[in-house]
């Protein structure tokens, strides 16, 4: 087909140049007459009907440029001598109606231009005259001819000459072309054979620029003013608009309308002209792009400058009564096009009314009312409308706003469990990444009843659904860190939000409770701390503090109830840290409590002996630091903290956890020491002693050097901070043992570090201690 | 030039929510060729993130990380520096400046690095540099009160250890200290 193509529009274009070759021949030599049968033969080669659109451009465009040289012989030589009329009669015979007009077309311009007859007659007489050719393609480019060659002989003003004609002429004149111009283009859709109808539907699309034209050229024209439009234009085209009920006419013009025409005549007909006919249901319009087009344009324009909008011209009250109409008469449009149309009146809203949120929570409304009254309408529309809701996040940069529109959240209903889960992690993604500070506890629960589908299981999820655990790890732990955004400065108020915190985290049920429950208790543990600063001007701080004491504690109890046995020991232990922090009495009880609970879990619970030992050291590690308890409580955890060291498994576990208590002894504090550390030199040598007894019962010999290389080393911690009951003797007879069996040791890496780590221990001693041995 | 990355106690999500944003934009990937990171994570995220950094990562095992596979200490030698790792919370008592030198005789290192204090350090003792990078979030310590957030970058070159020493006071402004250490042949 396309060879078929090529052949015949280059057999064409050698015609046209043959024939313009000889009508240039005999204009030059001012034979017209065969100058004009010249012309009429390269016109006869636009008669054709089996070029594509694309083609038949070419072959036009070359035919027109030619005429061109005949409109210049006719306006140059031919003028001084003879009558233009008399062309203008002489060309309405020749033979075929193409070629005709366009002679007529090309005489007519240069009639119009010598002044000598009634300009306004010859125009109405060439637009009329182009009824006559009906073919589409041919006709569209035959108006179009017209259009182009008539450029500046329109005329442009409101002086009313003679026979000149006024704007309202031209005005006429255009419209009268675009009308016929649009029958044509529209007709072109019905021609031919239903299975080459996208192909059709494709030509016509090429050539939609021809018929936008006449509406360029109207906005071009200088007198058309915004009455003019409002009156004569605007009616005329949407009338032709609507009647050719042909939907690509109808997209392409009613957008071509919104670009050529300017904002302010755009404002001015919105609400009764353009929108009315827009929204008239029957039409098949697809009215989404072009209500988003001009809601687009009219945004731009307020928002380049806000007095463009004139104070009676609601903008966003005009559009969105509009748009309701529309998506409550078209029944069948599908919820993509209602939510992208709403998506479009929010940002207007965003942009335009910045200061007015509550827009934006009335189109949220609508869209909620339309949702819920009519069944199914919202089938189908998760992507969509997850969009939309975007919309608001990102543009007000902090969520407290978000939070204050009540149709919001309720919109989240009619999103699929994944959407929704994927919104409401770019809600909390984006409230941490802005720093934003969620500060009063109405806000956090507003927030987290909002982001429930993170927080709890949803109701609709199905039971059988298996989650990635490193997926859920990731989202659980982005509901740990959104915690430390929902603070306030306000104690009181702080520990409101911790307590709606709980409610809502709680329900996440065991599988959640690990990773968001931590993040509770310390901020519970930080808030004691402030309220500890505050003491001298809160007179009911204790009260509050033990408050949240047991607010701390039903936390780590449902922990506990989970079995997180690690987790649960590690918090007990900072709980109890905290408890110690304020140096009151309640507190003490809890601390001990605590303390207890932690061992209770290491007891029952904590069964393999490596965590064991990491247990009772940490235990140890921590109580050590406490400083608030009474010898009443600190006596019973010390022996505690021996026993439990002393009972595990294995004998190089036991020596290191005893030798570990024996800090508890001399650097430990206790209430009725006043900040003193206990220094009881009997106690700490009495643990050390026993380790080294414990190292002596261990069967590996190079276990047992190591141990005692390390015990070394804690005897020398003491003597460094004061023992001086760490005697040179104690020191020595260590010492010798080591030296005994060092030999004794198989070679490899590990005795190489235990003879290494001795050697830098003994010159150490003896620059610190100045003992040699 | 050998860049490395000492950092740690971020205690995600349990006592902060993020890595500060000045900090993420300095720590981009490629530039660091290797990461002490002294613990306390406490979830995976943040081990993912700190790989994508540098694919050298050294993590030893903080009181707070659930991960067993951890360990409790680690030796790494970088250029002429023998380098030693611990959280910290298994030296008794918590941040004695004795108790920690007497770790690093047992490791027989250079440089020791602990954290767990969340308190910025990095001194030089008897010959021997001891870093603590604090915690890089800033986040809740019972021994510190308001730690503020940090983290070092060392920079090995022979026998020249420079630290930078990065940190956001509560005004916000990022300050960096330098200091340098220079391996002796000084011995205790």
């Amino acid at each position: 087909m396309d060879v078929d193509q090529t052949r015949y529009l280059d057999a064409a274009k050698e015609a046209v140049k043959r024939e313009a070759f000889n009508m240039q021949r005999c204009l030059d030599k001012s034979q017209l007459m065969d100058g004009l049968r010249h012309a009429t033969e390269m016109l006869n080669e636009l008669r054709t009907s089996i070029l594509t659109p694309k083609n038949y451009y070419e072959l036009y465009m070359m035919v027109t440029m030619e005429l061109t040289h005949l409109n210049m012989y006719m306006s140059g030589e031919f003028i001084k001598e003879n009558k233009i009329a008399d062309l203008y009669e002489l060309v309405q015979h020749a033979g075929n109606i193409l070629p005709r007009l366009y002679l007529l077309i090309t005489v007519g311009v240069v009639y119009i231009k010598s002044e000598e007859c009634s300009r306004k007659d010859i125009l109405q007489d060439l637009v009329e005259m182009c009824r006559g050719v009906q073919h589409p393609l041919r006709g569209l480019f035959l108006r179009n001819f017209l259009l182009t060659s008539t450029r500046d002989v329109l005329p442009d003003d409101d002086t009313q000459t003679a026979d000149g004609g006024t704007i309202d002429d031209s005005i006429n004149f255009i419209l009268l072309n675009f009308c016929e111009m649009n029958k044509l283009w529209v007709r072109m859709q019905h021609q031919g054979h239903t299975r080459d109808k996208a192909k059709r539907e494709q030509e016509r699309l090429e050539l939609k620029l021809l018929v936008g034209t006449n509406l360029e050229r109207l906005s071009r024209l200088e007198g058309v003013t915004v009455e003019r439009y409002e009156k004569q234009i605007l009616p005329a085209v949407l009338k032709q608009l609507v009647n050719c009920k042909d939907s690509i006419a109808q997209e392409y013009l009613m957008d071509c309308i919104i670009q050529v025409f300017p904002d302010e005549f755009h404002l001015r007909t919105l609400e009764n002209t353009f929108l009315d006919t827009c929204c008239q249901p029957q039409s098949q319009v697809n009215v989404r792009n072009i209500i988003i087009s001009i809601i687009g344009r009219l945004s731009n324009f307020a928002q380049a400058d806000p007095s463009n909008i004139p104070e009676d011209i609601k903008l966003f009250d005009i559009f969105s009564v509009k748009v309701t109409q529309i998506i409550q008469s078209r029944t069948e449009m599908p919820p993509e096009d209602i939510l992208v149309l709403q998506s479009a009146l929010i940002k207007l809203a965003l942009n335009v009314y910045p200061a007015e949120t509550g827009y934006v929570n009335q189109v949220l409304q609508n869209t909620l009312n339309i949702f819920q009254t009519e069944e199914g309408r919202a089938k189908g529309c998760s992507n969509e409308l997850g969009k939309l809701l975007r919309v608001p996040v990102d543009h007000y940069q902090d969520i407290l706003t978000v939070l204050e529109l009540d149709a919001y959240p309720k919109l989240f209903s009619f999103l699929d469990l994944n959407t929704r889960k994927d919104l409401c992690v770019y809600i909390a993604e984006h409230i941490i990444e802005t720093g934003t500070l969620i500060y009063s506890h109405d806000q956090v629960d507003l927030l987290l009843t909002m982001i429930e589908c993170l927080v709890a299981d949803a109701p609709d999820q199905p039971s059988n659904q298996i989650e990635d655990p490193e997926d859920f790890e990731c989202e659980q732990a982005l509901v740990g860190r959104l915690v430390h955004q929902m603070t306030s400065q306000v104690p009181d108020q702080q520990f409101l939000i911790l307590n709606t915190c709980k409610k809502h985290l709680i329900a996440g049920g065991d599988k959640r409770i690990q990773f968001t429950l931590p993040s509770l208790i310390f901020r519970a543990i930080h808030l004691c701390r402030v309220y500890h600063d505050l003491r001298e001007e809160d007179e009911k701080w204790e009260k509050k503090v033990t408050k949240i004491l047991q607010y701390i504690n039903s936390l780590l109890s449902a922990l506990v109830k989970a079995e997180y046995w690690d987790l649960s020991l590690r918090l007990y232990l900072q709980a109890s840290l905290v408890c110690d922090a304020m140096g009151i009495s309640n507190a003490e009880t809890v601390g001990y409590e605590f303390m207890s609970h932690a061992f209770a879990i290491y007891e029952e619970e904590v069964s393999d002996s490596k965590a064991q030992l990491i247990a009772i050291s940490l235990i140890v590690a921590t109580f050590e630091r406490t400083i608030n308890f009474s010898e009443e409580n600190h006596e019973p955890l010390r022996s505690q903290c021996f026993r439990a060291g002393s009972k595990l498994l294995k004998k190089p576990d036991q020596c290191r956890a005893v030798s570990l208590c024996s800090h508890l002894y001399w650097s430990g504090k206790n209430r009725e020491g006043a900040g003193e550390p206990l220094r009881n030199a009997t106690k700490v040598l009495e643990c050390l002693k026993k380790a080294v007894r414990i190292s002596n019962q261990c069967m590996e010999p190079t276990v047992q050097v190591q141990l005692f290389v390390e015990l070394l080393n804690k005897y020398i911690y003491f003597l460094g901070t004061g023992c001086e009951e760490v005697s040179e003797s104690v020191l020595s007879q260590l010492v010798g043992k080591i030296h005994e069996d060092m030999p004794g040791l198989e070679s490899g890496d590990i005795t190489k570090q235990i003879v290494k780590h001795f050697e830098t221990t003994l010159r150490f001693i003896e620059s610190r201690h100045q003992l040699t041995f | 030039m050998v860049l490395v990355l000492v950092i740690g106690d971020m205690h995600i999500p349990y006592r902060s929510d993020s890595i500060p944003p000045k900090f993420r934009k300095l720590l981009v990937p490629g530039k660091i060729q290797h990461i002490l990171c002294t613990g306390n994570l406490c979830l995976r995220e943040t081990h993912d993130y700190l790989k994508s950094i540098s694919s050298d990562v050294h993590i030893v095992r903080g009181d707070f990380d659930l991960n067993t596979s951890y360990p409790e200490q680690k030796v790494v030698t970088v250029g002429q520096f023998k380098i030693g790792l611990i959280h910290g919370h298994q030296v008794v008592p918590w941040g004695d400046n004795d108790a920690i030198a007497a770790v690093r005789r047992q490791l027989d290192v250079d440089v020791m690095v602990s954290g767990h204090t969340h308190k910025l350090e990095a001194y030089e003792k008897d010959g021997k540099f001891y870093i603590n990078p604090g915690s890089v979030t800033g986040a809740y310590s019972p021994m510190e009160r308001n730690p503020v957030p940090a983290f070092i970058l060392m920079d090995i070159q022979s026998s020249t250890l420079v630290t930078y020493v990065y940190s956001l006071p509560p005004d916000g402004e990022m300050e960096v200290k330098k200091i340098e250490f220079k391996k002796g042949d000084r011995e205790e």
